[in-house]
C-alpha cells in the first residue's frame, strides 16, 4: 500500500469510528425524549431544561452525522444518469462535485459563521428562557464543527475519487461493510 | 434581473442530473451564483451574513426533533423483523378471500407507512417479502408490481410520515409569511398536528380506493388475483391464530398509541415520535431480535437517514436564500399574477410543477425548496394551508407512481424478479394513477375532505 491508500485508510477509520460514536446520541434522544413524555403526563412535571437537553442531543446528532452520512454515500443523488456512468465516470462527478460545490460550500459556511460563534463565547450566551440551558454558545459552536468535519470528509472523498481514476482495476470499495442502505 | 433567479433555478436542475448529492449542489450551485452576482453588482454579498442565523434556525427547530425519532422506529420495526411477521401473519388471516393476499398487502403497506412513512423502505421491504409469494401463488405480475409500489407511496400521506413533518414545518412558516403580507399581524398558525390530522381522511379513502380496486379486480378476473389456500402460506409456522395475535396486535397496538395520541391531540409529534421509537425497540426486546448489533445498525442508520434529511435543509436554505437575494421572490409572484384563472389556475399550475419535479427530486428536497418558493403566494391568495399540504403529498405520491420516472418504480425493480418486465410493472401502476388522479380531482371539489376533520379536532 502506496501512502495515499495508507492517508485515505486512515482517514476512513476515524470517521467510521466518529459516526459511530455519534450514534449513540439516537438511543439518548429516544429515552431522554420517553423520559420528559414519562415526566410530564404521569407526573405532571415539565422542564425547559429537559426539553432544551433534548433539542441539544438532536442537533448534535445530525451536525456531527452529515460528515459520516457522506463517508457512507448516503447522501442522495438524483442518480437517472449517475447510476449508468462508468466506475470513472462517477469517480469524475464526484471529484469535480467535492472541488467545485462541496468544498466552496464548507468555506461559506465557516466563513460566514465564524464571528456569530464567536460573538455568542464572548458572551457566554445562554438561553432565553428561564430555567433553560446556559449553553447556547456550545450549541451554536456546531455551525462550525460541521464544516469542519464536513471539509475533512470531502477531502477523503476526494482522494478516493482521484485514487479510482489513477487505478481504476482496483476493486470498487464504496461501502464500509455493514454500512449499506438504512433499509435493507 | 428577473432572468437570474429562473436561470438559477434551470442551472441547479440541470447540475443535479449530474448525480452528485442534490444537498452540496444545491448550497454549491447557489454559492456560485452568489460569487458571480456580487462581481456583476446584482448580488448584493451582504445578505450571505443570514447564514448562520438562518443555520442557528435549522439547529434550534424542535419541531423537526420527530425526524430522527420516526426514522429510529422505522428502523427498528424493520431490522427487528416485526414488519416482515407483520405481513406473514395478515397474508395468512387474508389469503383465502378473493384478492386476499392484495388485501393484506394494502392492509400492511398502510400500516408500515403508517410508522416508517418514507416510500423506499415500504416499497423495497414488500418488493422483497411479498413479490416472490405473490408471483408463486399465481398473482398477475402487473397486478402484484403495481399494488406495491402504489401500496409503498402512501407512506407520503397517512400519518404519522415523516414526509407531513416536514411539509408542515414549512408550511406553517409559509403561512405566517402570507399573513403578515397581506397585513395581517395577528396571525393564525398551522402546525404538523394540523397537516396529520387533515391528510388521515384522504389517507384512509386512498386506502378504501385501492381496496376496493383489488376486491373489484379480483371479482372480474379471479385468475389475475386468485385466493389462496392457508394451507400454502406458511402451515410449518404453526396455528394462525397465535401467529396472528403475536404478530399482529403488537405493531398495531403501537402504531394506534402513537397516531391517537397525535390526532386526539394529547401529545405533540416529537413526543409522539418518542414513544413510537421507545415502543419499537421494547417489541423488539420482547421478540428476542434486540441484539446490540441490531441496535447499532439501527442507530447508525438513523444518523445517516437525519444527517441526509438536515444538509438538505442546509443546502436548500442557502440557496433559497441567493434565490431571494436575486429578487425572485418578486419574479415567482409576477409569474403567478399573469396566470390566468387567479387562485385556481395558480394552484394547478403549482400542482403540475410538482408533478414534473417529482421525477427528479425526492420529497424532502421538494419540500425544501419549491415549497417555500410557491406556498406563500397560494396561501396569501387564500388557499387553505392544511388543504395545501394534502394536496402536495398526494400529488408527489402520484409523480412517484407515474412511469418512467417514478421513485417507487425504480425501487421495485432495484428488488423484484428478474422475470418481472420493467413495462410490466409500468402498466401495472396506471390503475393506481388513476386512483391518484381521481382522489386529486375528489381533494379539489370538496376540500373539506382534509379540513373538516382538523376543524372537529381543533375546534377552530
Amino acid at each position: 500500500m502506496d501512502i495515499a491508500h495508507r492517508i485515505l485508510h486512515r482517514l476512513d477509520r476515524f470517521s467510521l469510528a466518529f459516526g459511530h460514536g455519534v450514534a449513540w446520541l439516537a438511543l439518548a434522544l429516544v429515552l431522554l425524549t420517553s423520559l420528559i413524555v414519562l415526566l410530564r403526563y404521569a407526573f405532571g412535571i415539565g422542564s425547559i431544561a429537559l426539553q432544551e437537553a433534548q433539542l441539544y442531543v438532536h442537533a448534535s446528532l445530525f451536525m456531527l452525522g452529515i460528515a459520516y452520512t457522506l463517508r457512507c454515500d448516503e447522501h442522495v443523488r438524483v442518480d437517472i444518469f449517475y447510476r449508468r456512468f462508468s466506475h470513472s465516470g462517477r469517480a469524475w462527478v464526484d471529484l469535480l462535485g467535492t472541488l467545485l460545490l462541496l468544498l466552496p460550500l464548507c468555506v461559506l459556511i465557516l466563513v460566514t459563521c465564524f464571528d456569530y460563534v464567536i460573538v455568542s463565547w464572548q458572551r457566554q450566551e445562554g438561553s432565553a428562557d428561564a430555567g433553560g440551558l446556559p449553553f447556547v454558545y456550545v450549541l451554536k459552536t456546531l455551525l462550525l464543527i460541521m464544516p469542519v468535519l464536513l471539509t475533512v470528509q470531502a477531502l477523503t472523498e476526494a482522494l478516493r475519487a482521484l485514487l479510482k481514476l489513477r487505478y481504476p482495476q482496483e476493486p470498487d470499495a464504496d461501502k464500509p461493510a455493514g454500512e449499506g442502505s438504512a433499509w435493507n | 434581473m428577473e432572468l437570474i433567479p429562473l436561470l438559477m433555478f434551470a442551472v441547479v436542475c440541470v447540475a443535479l442530473m449530474a448525480g452528485y448529492p442534490v444537498a452540496f449542489t444545491l448550497g454549491g450551485v447557489a454559492l456560485i451564483f452568489a460569487l458571480i452576482g456580487m462581481a456583476t453588482g446584482t448580488f448584493d454579498g451582504n445578505d450571505l451574513t443570514f447564514i448562520p442565523n438562518r443555520l442557528f434556525g435549522i439547529v434550534g427547530n424542535t419541531t423537526l426533533i420527530a425526524v430522527p425519532l420516526f426514522v429510529f422506529m422505522g428502523v427498528m420495526l424493520e431490522k427487528s423483523k416485526v414488519s416482515e411477521h407483520l405481513l406473514t401473519s395478515m397474508a395468512r388471516l387474508m389469503g383465502p378471500l378473493p384478492g386476499g393476499l392484495g388485501i393484506a398487502i394494502i392492509i400492511v403497506g398502510a400500516l408500515l407507512a403508517a410508522s416508517t412513512g418514507i416510500v423506499g423502505a415500504t416499497v423495497v421491504t414488500m418488493g422483497l417479502l411479498a413479490l416472490p409469494s405473490m408471483l408463486k401463488l399465481g398473482y398477475k405480475p402487473e397486478l402484484a408490481s403495481g399494488l406495491i409500489c402504489a401500496t409503498g407511496t402512501l407512506g407520503q400521506i397517512i400519518p404519522p410520515s415523516i414526509a407531513l413533518v416536514l411539509l408542515g414545518d414549512v408550511l406553517s412558516s409559509s403561512y405566517q409569511q402570507a399573513q403578515l403580507k397581506m397585513g395581517l399581524w395577528s396571525t393564525t398558525t398551522v402546525s404538523v398536528g394540523d397537516l396529520f390530522v387533515g391528510a388521515l381522511i384522504p389517507g384512509l379513502v386512498l386506502v378504501a380506493l385501492y381496496i376496493g380496486y383489488m376486491l373489484a379486480h379480483a371479482m372480474i378476473r379471479p385468475e389475475h388475483a386468485p385466493a389462496v389456500d392457508r394451507a400454502a402460506l406458511g402451515e410449518e409456522q404453526g396455528p394462525l391464530l397465535p401467529q396472528v395475535i403475536t404478530g399482529l396486535l403488537p405493531p398495531l397496538a403501537l402504531i394506534f398509541v402513537v397516531l391517537g395520541s397525535i390526532l386526539t391531540g394529547t401529545a405533540t409529534p416529537t413526543e409522539a415520535a418518542g414513544v413510537g421509537a421507545f415502543g419499537a425497540m421494547l417489541l423488539a426486546i420482547i421478540k428476542r431480535q434486540l441484539s446490540i448489533a441490531t441496535l447499532q445498525e439501527v442507530m447508525r442508520a438513523t444518523v445517516r437517514v437525519t444527517g441526509m434529511v438536515f444538509m438538505i435543509l442546509i443546502g436548500a436554505s442557502i440557496f433559497s436564500l441567493v434565490f431571494r437575494g436575486f429578487g425572485g421572490d418578486d419574479a415567482v409572484h409576477q409569474l403567478f399574477e399573469h396566470i390566468p384563472g387567479g387562485v385556481f389556475g395558480a394552484t394547478l399550475m403549482v400542482m403540475a410543477l410538482i408533478f414534473l419535479l417529482g421525477f427528479i427530486l425526492d420529497f424532502i428536497e421538494i419540500t425544501f425548496v419549491v415549497v417555500p418558493i410557491v406556498a406563500p403566494v397560494l396561501l396569501a391568495m387564500g388557499v387553505d394551508p392544511i388543504w395545501l399540504g394534502v394536496m402536495i403529498a398526494v400529488n408527489l405520491q402520484t409523480s412517484f407512481l407515474t412511469p418512467p420516472f417514478g421513485f417507487a418504480l425504480f425501487y421495485l425493480r432495484g428488488v423484484a424478479p428478474e422475470q418481472v418486465a420493467t413495462m410490466q410493472i409500468y402498466r401495472g401502476v396506471i390503475p393506481f394513477i388513476l386512483i391518484q388522479l381521481l382522489m386529486l380531482g375528489v381533494l379539489a371539489l370538496w376540500p373539506a375532505l382534509a379540513t373538516w376533520l382538523p376543524a372537529q379536532v381543533y375546534g377552530q
